[in-house]
């Protein structure tokens, strides 16, 4: 068994940030996992983890010289996110965008500028139930300024 | 800081070339504002490198430098790379037919027909002289302007000024093993095909200066003959490095387990 796994998502900044959306298309999640992940390449990537392993992500602007950083990953479920797990591809609604938006601001002031010194590692728990996807909150700051902060719900992790 | 970083270095050619000196004829900018850049737009621009280390002590990041040469004042870079050559083709074969024209209609020498050589000899432009220094792709060209027009000989101020060419990078940083220069070839024709990136060590904190050796020419008519001569000015510009560690964002401390809520989701929530 590999020890770790390693998802990229694959930003299109110049293009989620023209749209504001990190779908059609400005998103791209790929995973090197050894079991069989669903949604490769797209914002609904499931990815297929063993408990013990390593999860690590990165994330990389397809202009290679655009800022785009992980800005949190969080596995809370949502208000009203609970059942989205079936519902298929999934996004913030407006709503929760905007709140998303607004914590990201108090957090920005402190630390907003050091995010490229984290390093989004962990080790998957053992009380995850095989078969259903986690889903988990992708949040991605790409440059500054009061739009520059993104989420997607979409993607998960799913225990074999 | 993962992410490549883009320094454009903008030349007021012809004003360089007046003062025969880049000091106050060159702007930087660097894409790096967020990370500490300073002094954007002005010949005077630190860039911040964010290097980062591992817990352990190794580097975790380097930084990858690319430099970008514009020019003021000048055909703009994203127009196709013959363009030039097409403009001047254009000018002989409006030359060509203006001939065949007054060729057909005179058949007589006349002061009519003479007047009339001397227009179509100042429309077709001039060709700039290839010397042994000067060959190249600008050698044996037709002088354009900033609109694609060819200038003649009396014109010449409105000419575009080739490209600014950065032939060397060196100094403090490089001496000091900060980061390691050379150039490349690209299939990017906005920057010619040639473009000058460093990769920077980060493990060294600390401020350093670097000098870009930079070209430029100079339009010169000697004896009724036009040719371009280069012109070799230097500038310069730091970097600020600094450096932290990595930290894991989901603990802020070493690797633990995924903040995975117990309860499974849509069902027991």
């Amino acid at each position: 068994m590999k020890t770790q796994v390693n998802i990229i998502a694959v930003v299109d900044v110049i293009g989620a940030l023209s749209v504001r959306t990190l779908l059609d298309g400005n998103l791209c999640m790929v995973d090197d996992s050894a079991f069989d992940s669903t949604h490769q390449g797209t914002a609904d990537l499931v990815t297929v983890v063993k408990p013990g392993q390593v999860v690590s992500w990165t994330a990389l602007a397809v202009d290679l010289q655009t800022p785009v950083e992980i800005k949190n990953i969080s596995f809370e479920p949502a208000n009203g996110h609970n059942g989205a797990a079936a519902s298929g591809p999934a996004m913030s609604p407006p709503g929760s965008a905007a709140a998303s938006k607004g914590e990201a601001h108090g957090q920005e002031e402190s630390e907003g500028d050091k995010l490229d010194l984290d390093v989004w590692t962990g080790v998957v728990p053992h009380w995850m139930t095989p078969g259903v996807p986690y889903q988990y909150r992708l949040e991605l700051q790409m440059y500054e300024g009061s739009n520059s902060v993104m989420s997607i719900d979409s993607p998960a992790l799913m225990c074999q | 800081m993962p992410q490549q970083l883009a320094i454009i270095v903008l030349v007021d050619v012809s004003n360089a070339l007046a003062s025969s000196t880049l000091e106050g004829n060159t702007y930087l900018f660097d894409n790096m504002k967020l990370h500490g850049s300073v002094n954007q737009g002005t010949g005077e621009l630190v860039t911040a490198i964010n290097g980062s280390y591992w817990r352990d002590g190794s580097q975790a990041s380097e930084q990858v430098l690319n430099w970008l040469p514009y020019s003021l004042g000048s055909i703009p870079p994203t127009v196709p790379r013959g363009y030039e050559v097409e403009r001047a083709r254009q000018t002989d074969e409006d030359a060509l037919a203006e001939l065949q024209e007054l060729a057909a209609k005179s058949t007589v020498p006349s002061a009519d027909a003479e007047a009339e050589l001397n227009r179509i000899r100042r429309n077709v432009g001039t060709r700039v002289k290839t010397t042994r220094r000067t060959r190249g792709r600008m050698s044996g060209q037709k002088i354009v302007d900033v609109m694609g027009q060819v200038v003649t000989e009396d014109a010449t101020a409105a000419a575009s000024y080739p490209a600014p060419v950065i032939t060397d990078i060196y100094g403090e940083a490089v001496d000091s093993k900060i980061m390691y220069p050379a150039e490349y070839g690209s299939p990017d024709m906005v920057t010619d095909g040639w473009y000058w990136s460093a990769t920077v060590d980060t493990s060294r904190p600390g401020t350093y200066s670097y000098m870009m050796r930079i070209q430029l020419h100079k339009l010169v008519q000697t004896n009724g003959e036009l040719r371009w001569d280069p012109v070799n000015l230097t500038c310069a510009s730091a970097l600020k490095i600094t450096s932290e560690p990595r930290r894991n964002a989901f603990t802020k401390a070493g690797v633990g387990q995924l903040p995975i809520p117990a309860t499974r989701p849509g069902r027991d929530a």
